[in-house]
């Protein structure tokens, strides 16, 4: 496993992304990354919020374009992170804290693919939420919370 | 001058109470910043889909009542940005790229304010279904811009020092 990462991380692309002398190598598709952040996580807490009582007025209708947004943005940041995996596959595939962000995203697109069954799935809208769309916009809300705290600390836990 | 300021501010009590703390402290704080970042993203973002005609059949004074949440979004950053700021000011006085966030910041908070002021009750009068008048469009998309420049901004302030703070 290990050589295996370490053979990722030296690679000539996991170099480039690592170490090239531009702006346009670590710094932007560490950027980007955060611009998926917002395109993914912006629009499934709105949804969220509003399945919660948030904006009651707003139709829920209105909020099926957010799936494409969250999706653009999840496309984003899956060929972003893969190519930040890469370039510190030896440093960061072996850290906890790393799994655990991978597990939360991977619940939260779970749970988001379930929410928008119930919720846009059978074609006309209800505007009266199910509870069970309630329990997920909870677990949506928090999911993306730890992927964003795990994110974040894989900078700090060794 | 600026950096004056820096070396003043950093000596304060309330900075070497925030130093002291770094260690628990920044990580919280730069995670809830991301947090933060998403939800007023999120929430401006949307409405400023909505003024270029998207999701039309929407009121826009409708998609107006999500802004609390952007509002909060909003504070958690400012909050958590001051918490950066006053425990490291040189840092962030002495790089250029940190003051083209903080003018993109007031770009964005200036577009705000001409909304509010000038365009906010001709927008709510718009019927659902009508499309937006060029002005509301240019409104925006100046948003748009300014605040993913502040992301730009924020997140590229590490690699791109320029300015004193570049030997940091």
């Amino acid at each position: 496993m290990e050589e295996f990462l370490i053979r990722l991380q030296e690679s000539d692309f996991g170099v480039w992304v690592s170490s090239a002398p531009t702006l346009l190598a670590y710094p932007t598709i560490l950027m980007l990354h955060t611009v998926g952040l917002a395109m993914v996580v912006g629009p499934a807490w709105v949804l969220d919020m509003r399945l919660l009582g948030f904006g009651a007025r707003m139709p829920i209708e209105a909020l099926r374009g957010a799936f494409r947004i969250m999706w653009i943005g999840f496309a984003i940041n899956a060929a972003t992170g893969i190519a930040l995996f890469i370039s510190e596959a030896d440093e960061k595939g072996l850290k906890w804290i790393f799994w655990v962000k991978m597990a939360s995203i991977a619940v939260a697109l779970i749970v988001t693919s379930r929410l928008r069954r119930v919720v846009f799935g059978g074609g006309k809208v209800t505007e009266m939420v199910p509870p069970q769309a309630k329990m997920l916009a909870v677990a949506s809300l928090a999911l993306w919370f730890v992927a964003i705290t795990s994110g974040r600390l894989m900078a700090y836990i060794k | 001058m600026f950096l004056g300021f820096a070396s003043w501010l950093h000596k304060t009590p309330i900075s070497l109470a925030l130093q002291h703390q770094v260690a628990w402290l920044w990580p919280v704080c730069e995670t809830l910043h991301f947090a933060g970042l998403a939800l007023l993203i999120g929430v401006a973002g949307m409405f400023d889909l909505r003024l270029l005609g998207f999701m039309k059949r929407v009121p826009i004074g409708v998609v107006k009542e999500l802004m609390p949440l952007a509002l909060v979004g909003f504070t958690l950053n400012l909050l958590t940005g001051l918490i950066f700021v006053i425990s490291q000011p040189a840092q962030y006085f002495g790089n250029y790229t940190w003051w083209l966030k903080v003018t993109l910041l007031l770009i964005a908070g200036l577009n705000a304010l001409i909304f509010e002021t000038v365009y906010a009750g001709r927008a709510a009068s718009i019927p659902a279904g009508d499309d937006t008048p060029f002005a509301l469009k240019a409104v925006a998309a100046l948003s748009l811009i300014s605040w993913f420049g502040v992301l730009w901004a924020g997140r590229m302030l590490p690699f791109i020092k320029l300015g004193p703070a570049a030997t940091l």
